[in-house]
């Protein structure tokens, strides 16, 4: 043994030691990430599921033929100029009779949404010989009940931080001792668009929005990214121009998107004069953020298929561009797929170049064309966010949820496409 | 004519147009001893690209061309008094003009408002059956000329593959006219500015207010737009980025690239990427409902007062987002690493650790600067996340724990909501927009460059 | 001067004893057993895939890094069994360098490329002892009158060759008592060959050599001993001039013919 040995051993227990904590090191790192994205989606999850649910209130609604038709008509245009907030103001008031001031009394009308009166009309529409019976409803509550139903330990702080005051305090609390209270599933917020009252807005119209914004991307990019990843991998010479053209592509799909975004106001929305907050303008700004990401992938792909498959092909006299379109670019197609689908997870997630025309504003109609003005789900997220009043934040969430199932759904489709159609050469 | 019907239209003279001369060229084949030098099909195909290449032109020189015009016959159409008498000028009024739903219109409608509206509806049709028509008529005439030129001496499928070719050149330049869009649409917008605000200013300033510029009363003084702040604002907010992003994103890389087994790594490195799949705007939405406010009690706590949007809450979780992007890089750089010289140091004796530290990481430093001056690039264009957690005060400090605001934040906060292109305020987002364009422009081109020599080095 | 280096009676240095190595399911040695004088140069012969390389790198447990390789048997060094428990692999590659088959140096100048060994295990005390290391290391390597003015360079800036020698004098800044070579020469030119080739001879001095190679004429230059290894199995083992002159077995004989490699 000779004398380094002694002093490579003296040292061998710290160098041991030090090599553990390297490794636990790099440990930390993975856990450190995980737990980010643990806690990111706990977050979001805790507070996104309680818009899912609203709270409703049991009433005896009387639908008194005084209020809805006094002439005894029978028309549609009676029942509709009615004024079925009175029949919801008798209803409550026949559960507390004791409510008599006025003042009071709108207060007392206010723990039920606006959007039921619009139900009981449709109600009476569909089925008019309910005039004069009295019917057991459970009537969406307005969002101030919903957020304190959902949160009852606000019941206890001090009157002036409460969102309700004591006399509605008493209300509530008679309300959920009877069992008048319920949650039921809120499907509003899957068949409406925005709107002021939280209880009565929904993902329905911006996810149509995002629908046809992604589908105007997808018609875009696809084939000129494709065809752009074919000619530069397949048929392009090698010269100044096709370094210049990969230079740039490689570059564009660095740059920030909403530098996009003031690309679409300023070409598309002030020189073409397109229309404001449409989904083509979206569907044309992200098609040219998107068309990086797909040319690349189209020429990954490309160049997985082997060479002797080329030179079989043009062994029997095809042309290159024959090669390619009978051969190559159908074995390279899931490929191309996959990265297309991850392109288009990719636009559907954007926000913000939408934000810079006018895909940001407040739409209450579903939008039913590529040209309607509408909004798209991450910009609603962030509108519903910004929004002040109580309850649009788990409105928020919700759609965060929402928005996350639809990448998911997409990315493993992807991931379902690479694995059943990967080859190895 | 509706654009349905054109569509079928043009289907049918398409289906017609191939057949035509696929039949043509196969008759001249039986008819003589001598054969055309292409396949039939390649003559039916050359009449069909004659028939489509213009169409689609016509198309989006259509679509490019119509709002345009009709709203300078609008315009030209309007009564002055009209437009005098209408608060927000001549374009807010062809706006309202378009908004009039015709069949229903709002009860109490100025009713020369709904004639307008009838006429642009009228003008409308007219104009896009002109187009429409025009389109038909030019595109018919060439196919019809090209099914003429079916002739022995014609090789169709080289007139069919060269036009393929140019097709597939033009979509590559897209690329390249997407780049001259944003240079040309930016510096032309930034020039406006310029004109009204001093380069020197804008780049050296030290206080930035931009809303004072359109108070009315205030015409004269014209705000200040010195954006020095903003890119401290962006500086901090990245430098914080990096803080968490890069030792978690580093640390991670190791683990994966050297430490975990193929099993672990195959789960790991997806979950990983979740991270990089999730939209900024979900970013955002934690940064300032979950992030925020748990910053703002932690200094309760302690005694102290935070705002909850904060430098910290913005960066913080930008630099979760970034997280992916700099271990999936650097696990692909350290994987690069030759084995050779791993072998080298552990045949001298070298652990693990010593071999990752002294030998694997520096030869692998090019690639991960480069993946890290990546990562700076999209931290500093990122937006969603600042503009939803770091505020939009224009504060110049480098404390953590204020607000502060980025060069992103003020573009969207200065085009979100009405527009005036000839004011300051407005055009300034340009000039910003050019800024941060630049600065990421060159920290992408040179990050590519470190990156590519790298590769080629272990190639 | 080459095979008369000392014939005297020799102190064997490795022992191998059953040695068999499995990379998952396959056997790629099959229970090797021979011994290794020490102050001698032992070349490993056969054709690609004999499990010569395999088998050099079992003697400083290179192994080790290869998750599915699995190593049965004993190998001794001075009669102590390196795959014993409480063996570190960390000591044992201290006391038995080796040397690629392509040079490979660190991306780090030619000074820290030698000074790599001595300063992670500490072996240097101060500055001026670690650089009295290194410049001995490449003197031994005879490489230092190449290097001298340029030290601080990196070690890739070097020919092929040099980087060969660089990678010898990486290994001997450590003093090993063993040096194992795969293919040393391999990646070399015919000139820089027989400079490496003269570098053995004068290092077989100090240091216990086991070289593997490809080149059956290289064997013969440089060792004492020779091992001729054939499907994983040990075939022959002796002087390399009786292995050379009169192969006991047919398959020896071939492949030093040529009949089969």
């Amino acid at each position: 043994m000779n004398k380094n040995t002694q002093i490579i051993k003296s040292s061998l227990l710290k160098r041991k030691r030090s090599e553990k904590y390297f490794k636990y090191f790099g440990l930390t790192g993975i856990i450190a990430a995980l737990l980010f994205l643990t806690i990111i989606i706990t977050s979001i999850f805790t507070t996104g599921k309680k818009a899912f649910k609203q709270t409703a209130i049991k009433l005896e609604i009387f639908f008194d033929p005084k209020i809805i038709d006094p002439e005894n008509k029978g028309t549609e245009e009676t029942y509709k100029s009615a004024n079925y907030k009175i029949v919801i103001k008798n209803a409550l008031l026949n559960y507390f009779p004791s409510v008599n001031k006025r003042i009071d009394i709108r207060d007392l009308t206010n723990f039920i949404s606006s959007s039921e009166e619009e139900r009981l009309l449709e109600m009476i529409l569909k089925d008019n010989t309910l005039i004069g019976t009295t019917k057991e409803l459970w009537l969406t509550a307005s969002s101030t009940i919903d957020v304190i139903h959902k949160n009852l330990e606000m019941l206890n702080i001090t009157e002036k931080d409460r969102l309700i005051d004591n006399k509605e305090k008493k209300w509530f609390t008679k309300l959920l001792d009877d069992e008048k209270l319920k949650f039921q599933f809120n499907k509003t917020f899957f068949t409406s668009a925005d709107s002021t009252e939280p209880e009565q807005a929904g993902i329905w119209g911006s996810a149509m929005g995002s629908f046809f914004t992604v589908l105007v991307t997808l018609i875009l990019s696809f084939p000129i990214a494709v065809a752009a990843g074919v000619f530069l991998e397949e048929l392009a010479p090698k010269n100044k121009f096709t370094d210049f053209l990969e230079v740039n592509i490689n570059n564009l799909a660095a740059v920030p998107s909403i530098i996009f975004g003031l690309l679409g106001l300023a070409i598309f929305l002030n020189v073409m004069h397109l229309p404001r907050s449409a989904p083509i303008v979206g569907g044309l700004v992200l098609a040219l953020m998107t068309l990086p990401t797909i040319i690349i992938a189209t020429r990954a792909s490309l160049k997985a298929v082997p060479p002797s498959i080329r030179e079989a092909a043009i062994g029997l006299g095809a042309t290159k561009l024959q090669t390619v379109t009978h051969h190559v670019l159908p074995l390279s197609f899931p490929g191309i797929l996959t990265g297309t689908i991850i392109g288009m997870s990719q636009a559907l997630g954007e926000t913000a170049p939408l934000l810079m025309i006018g895909m940001v504003a407040f739409i209450v109609d579903v939008p039913g064309s590529f040209l309607d003005a509408s909004t798209a789900l991450p910009v609603q997220i962030y509108l519903w966010k910004s929004t002040a009043a109580r309850g649009f934040v788990e409105l928020a969430a919700a759609g965060v949820l929402i928005l996350l199932t639809f990448l998911i759904l997409m990315n493993s489709f992807a991931v379902y496409i690479r694995k059943k159609y990967e080859k190895k050469w | 004519m509706g654009f349905w019907s054109f569509s079928v239209f043009i289907l049918i003279i398409a289906i017609s147009a191939y057949w035509y001369g696929n039949t043509k060229a196969l008759r001249l084949n039986s008819n003589s001893i001598e054969k055309l030098p292409s396949l039939p099909k390649y003559y039916g195909n050359y009449a069909l690209i004659w028939l489509i290449f213009p169409c689609l032109l016509g198309v989006f020189l259509w679509i490019t061309l119509n709002t345009y015009i009709l709203d300078t016959i609008l315009i030209n159409h309007l009564p002055k008094e009209l437009e005098n008498s209408f608060a927000g000028g001549i374009n807010m009024l062809v706006d309202r003009v378009k908004t009039i739903n015709i069949d229903n219109p709002f009860p109490g409608t100025n009713p020369e408002l709904i004639d307008a509206a009838i006429f642009l509806e009228n003008k409308s049709n007219e104009v896009r059956a002109y187009f429409l028509w025009g389109i038909i008529s030019i595109s018919v005439l060439l196919c019809f000329v090209s099914l003429k030129k079916i002739s022995f001496k014609f090789k169709a499928r080289q007139a069919v593959e060269k036009s393929n070719v140019t097709l597939l050149i033009l979509c590559s330049i897209v690329a390249i006219i997407t780049t001259v869009g944003i240079v040309f649409s930016l510096i032309f917008e930034a020039m406006r500015f310029f004109d009204q605000v001093s380069i020197f200013d804008f780049l050296f300033g030290l206080s930035w207010s931009p809303q004072m510029a359109i108070r009315e009363d205030q015409v004269a003084s014209q705000g200040s737009f010195g954006a020095i702040p903003l890119f401290t604002g962006t500086l901090l907010i990245t430098l914080i980025a990096m803080l968490v992003a890069i030792p978690v994103g580093l640390a991670s890389a190791i683990y994966l690239a050297e430490y975990s087994s193929s099993t672990t790594r195959s789960i790991i490195k997806p979950l990983l990427e979740i991270l990089a799949g999730v939209p900024t705007v979900v970013y955002g939405f934690f940064a300032a409902i979950t992030v925020g406010p748990f910053f703002r009690e932690f200094a309760d706590f302690f005694g102290f007062n935070i705002a909850s949007e904060s430098a910290i809450a913005a960066g913080g979780v930008m630099g979760i987002m970034i997280i992916p992007f700099i271990s999936s890089l650097s696990d692909d750089v350290i994987s690069a690493v030759p084995q050779s010289l791993r072998d080298g140091s552990y045949a001298m004796g070298a652990t693990h650790s010593e071999t990752i530290k002294r030998v694997v990481l520096p030869a692998a430093l090019p690639g991960i600067v480069g993946a890290i001056l990546l990562a700076v690039s999209r931290a500093i264009g990122e937006t969603m996340i600042v503009v939803m957690a770091a505020g939009i005060a224009a504060n110049l400090t480098s404390n953590p724990f204020e607000a502060v605001t980025t060069v992103t934040v003020q573009i969207v906060t200065l085009l979100v909501g009405d527009q005036e292109f000839d004011s300051a305020k407005t055009l300034a987002a340009f000039a910003l927009g050019i800024t941060l364009f630049c600065m990421t422009l060159f920290l992408n081109l040179y990050a590519l460059k470190i990156v590519q020599r790298y590769r080629e080095r272990y190639e | 001067m080459k095979k008369s280096g000392n014939l005297m009676s020799s102190k064997i240095k490795i022992s191998s004893k059953d040695v068999s190595v499995f990379y998952s399911q396959n056997k790629a040695l099959n229970n090797i057993t021979f011994d290794i004088d020490e102050k001698k140069v032992t070349s490993l012969i056969g054709p690609s895939g004999c499990g010569k390389s395999t088998f050099l790198r079992c003697l400083n447990r290179m192994n080790d890094t290869i998750d599915i390789c699995k190593v049965k048997g004993k190998v001794l060094i001075d009669n102590e069994d390196i795959y014993a428990p409480n063996v570190d692999p960390v000591l044992l590659r201290a006391r038995v360098g080796m040397v690629f088959q392509k040079p490979n140096p660190f991306p780090k100048s030619i000074f820290d490329n030698v000074a790599y060994g001595p300063s992670i295990h500490g072996l240097a005390s101060s500055k001026d002892e670690l650089e009295n290391i290194v410049l001995t290391s490449l003197q031994r390597a005879g490489l230092y009158k190449e290097v001298k003015n340029r030290l601080s360079e990196t070690g890739t800036s070097l020919s092929g060759g040099q980087q060969q020698r660089l990678c010898i004098a990486r290994a001997i800044a450590v003093s090993p008592e063993i040096i194992l070579m795969d293919e040393p020469c391999s990646a070399l030119d015919p000139i820089a060959t027989a400079i490496v080739e003269e570098l053995i001879d004068e290092l077989v001095k100090n240091y216990t050599i086991v070289i593997v190679t490809h080149s059956m004429q290289q064997a013969a230059r440089v060792s004492q001993n020779t091992a001729f290894f054939h499907m994983g199995n040990l075939i022959e083992f002796g002087s390399t001039q009786k292995i050379f002159s009169t192969p006991q077995f047919k398959q020896t004989q071939d492949y030093i013919t040529g009949k089969i490699g």
